[in-house]
């Protein structure tokens, strides 16, 4: 133990010596390893704040399809799906999109009873009157607004309609709400303006989750002009954009990842003549192989790990607490219309190691093995000079 | 070590670099010596003359390509590279010609260079830091990084260096080649209370300083790898 401390030491002195190559190193390790680690927790953040949704999301929603477009859907539907055994609710949903020109933003506009779960007010309350709603964070960020200001949204007359806001939300899924407008139900129906005895689309809850896909089949074969979505599709359809956008940026940014791969090699391996001579005095005056390894060892782990915690923290940084300005609009795509949200902090511990071990050690083993190569030969070149 | 008893004994020992390849070098060819306990031995002659490679072999820095070395009883041309290490550690302390300080590292870091791989507590290693600087007398710049030393001072820190894991034998490869002669005045002195000490000294040099000095008992003449002849002084 009070070896490895020994040679620990000399091997933080020796980095310190070179510290223009070893910064040089860490600086362009720590801005790859950042850029991976944001595109991961960016991508692990928005698959589990999916994920969140979909916990109390119903477990299948039935649009109705009109030439092949999603449609509004006549309420009289609600009775014959309630009827299917196995159905224990079937619930209309009333909500739209809104395009907010003032801030170039897209909000979604629900009624107030369309299975609103899982939300928690930040502060204030849900909209109980005609001319109130609740806004979510992002909107109220957004709109510079808040409790007890109005609002003014141009409905579809082309009309100015002003809510008085009762309500900013909180969730444990900024997701779900950053984009929120609530609005009494009757309020939203005449805004959109709605057909009457239509809904957006219903909401159905199953008895037993092992009957959904039969309940699903049976709301087809019963209403064949409908659609219904089962909880799990939408799941398979957040995974597969996710994976599929973090993919294609992982691809991009592997050749990052190569261009430092060369460029750590070729640093790390590129021992120069004052090296070689210092690895040649060293087992001249006692040290052996094992000792030089070690302590090129320690020299790795120590650039590495340095370099490795310091791209995690400034991914954590970039994603976390400042939105992941740059990756953001590439991994969520459609958002650059959405209010900006801050991501939950969510941090997959086995994706972090993985990342660890393709990174550091690589690394360490392009600093070892150069080594080893220059500390096998006899020490009597020194001598030399 | 008791004065007089064989420490390293060396038979009909060649060295060739290289063989077999368009640039082989035949360095040292059949050399045979008997280096005592306490013993000051001189290795003489021109440059190229063989006596750098006959160092290194005695300092266990490389092995022979025929012939036999026995150090301290064992045949140290067949042992593997960690027990060579280890003879090299325990047995012998090294003044090179260019020094070989590491630059940019102070001077009481160079000097306990050979205990870090060993199991030797800090404030140990830092204790015979001090005393073997102070021996030299360069204790007070313990602290000064190495190439701000003059070269008198360089060479005082690869003696200390090379005397901190208390060595049996002192190997010096030309020590004075860089002093000036006052310089290698001292460094003889220093040399010469060591051997009274009791330590072997085997130095490599071809400057009359240095074999003409009374401290040294024998001198080897070297000439195209190969013993020419030994004087006892």
């Amino acid at each position: 133990m009070i070896r490895h401390l020994k040679i620990l030491e000399y091997a933080l002195s020796s980095l310190v010596r070179r510290k223009f190559k070893n910064l040089s190193i860490i600086v362009v390790y720590t801005l790859t390893i950042s850029v991976l680690a944001s595109i991961l927790f960016l991508t692990h953040s928005l698959k589990l704040e999916a994920s969140n949704i979909l916990l109390e999301a119903p477990d299948v929603i039935v649009q109705k399809i009109s030439a092949g477009r999603h449609d509004l859907i006549p309420a009289e539907y609600i009775t014959k799906i309630r009827d299917i055994p196995g159905v224990g609710t079937a619930k209309p949903r009333y909500w739209g999109y809104y395009y907010d020109a003032l801030t170039h933003s897209n909000y979604t506009l629900l009624g107030s009873d369309s299975n609103l779960t899982g939300l928690s007010l930040l502060k204030g309350s849900m909209p109980s009157d005609s001319g109130q709603c609740a806004i979510g964070k992002g909107v109220s960020d957004v709109r510079l607004t808040g409790i007890g200001r109005e609002m003014i949204l141009v409905d579809s007359k082309n009309t100015g309609v002003v809510f008085t806001i009762v309500g900013v939300f909180s969730s444990e899924s900024s997701l779900l709400t950053n984009d929120l407008v609530i609005l009494e139900k009757e309020d939203l129906i005449k805004f959109f303006g709605l057909k009457a005895g239509s809904a957006t689309d219903i909401a159905v809850k199953v008895h037993n989750e092992n009957e959904v896909q039969t309940v699903a089949g049976k709301i087809k074969q019963l209403l064949p002009d409908t659609r219904p979505i089962t909880k799990s599709e939408i799941i398979r359809t957040y995974d597969t954009v996710f994976n599929w956008r973090s993919g294609m940026m992982l691809t991009i940014f592997s050749s990052a990842l190569i261009a430092f791969c060369i460029l750590a090699w070729d640093k790390a391996t590129g021992i120069s003549a004052e090296e070689k001579q210092e690895i040649g005095i060293l087992k001249a005056i006692g040290w052996d192989t094992g000792d030089i390894l070690v302590l090129k060892f320690w020299e790795g782990i120590v650039v590495s790990l340095t370099s490795f915690l310091l791209g995690i923290i400034a991914a954590f940084i970039h994603v976390f607490f400042l939105g992941a300005t740059i990756l953001a609009p590439v991994i969520k795509g459609w958002s650059v219309l959405f209010p900006d949200f801050r991501f939950v902090p969510y941090i997959d511990l086995y994706q972090i190691f993985v990342m660890g071990f393709l990174t550091i050690a690589p690394y360490i083993a392009s600093t070892v093995i150069p080594s080893w190569k220059a500390s096998v030969t006899d020490p009597e070149n020194v001598m030399r000079g | 070590m008791a004065e007089g008893k064989l420490l390293i004994h060396i038979e009909d020992v060649t060295k060739i670099y290289n063989p077999g390849k368009p640039d082989e070098i035949r360095a040292l060819s059949g050399a045979s010596l008997n280096i005592g306990g306490g013993e000051v031995i001189v290795l003489k002659g021109p440059s190229g003359s063989g006596k750098t490679t006959m160092l290194s072999l005695i300092g266990c820095m490389s092995r022979p390509t025929s012939g036999k070395i026995v150090v301290e009883g064992r045949d140290v041309a067949k042992l593997p590279e960690h027990f060579l290490t280890n003879i090299r550690r325990k047995t012998f302390g090294f003044i090179f010609q260019q020094f070989n300080l590491i630059r940019n590292v102070s001077v009481i870091e160079n000097v306990l260079l050979p205990l870090y791989p060993l199991k030797t507590g800090l404030s140990e290693m830092r204790e015979r830091g001090e005393k073997v600087l102070g021996d030299l007398g360069i204790r007070e710049k313990w602290h000064l990084k190495v190439n701000r030393l003059s070269g008198g001072e360089q060479q005082r820190v690869a003696i200390a260096r090379a005397l901190i894991n208390e060595p049996d034998v002192i190997i010096a490869d030309e020590p004075t080649a860089h002093l000036d002669r006052q310089l290698s005045l001292d460094l003889l002195k220093i040399l010469e209370d060591l051997n009274r000490e009791g330590k072997t000294v085997v130095i490599a040099t071809h400057d009359p300083i240095v074999y003409d000095h009374p401290f040294v008992k024998r001198i080897v003449e070297m000439r195209d790898g190969r013993i020419q002849g030994v004087t006892v002084k």
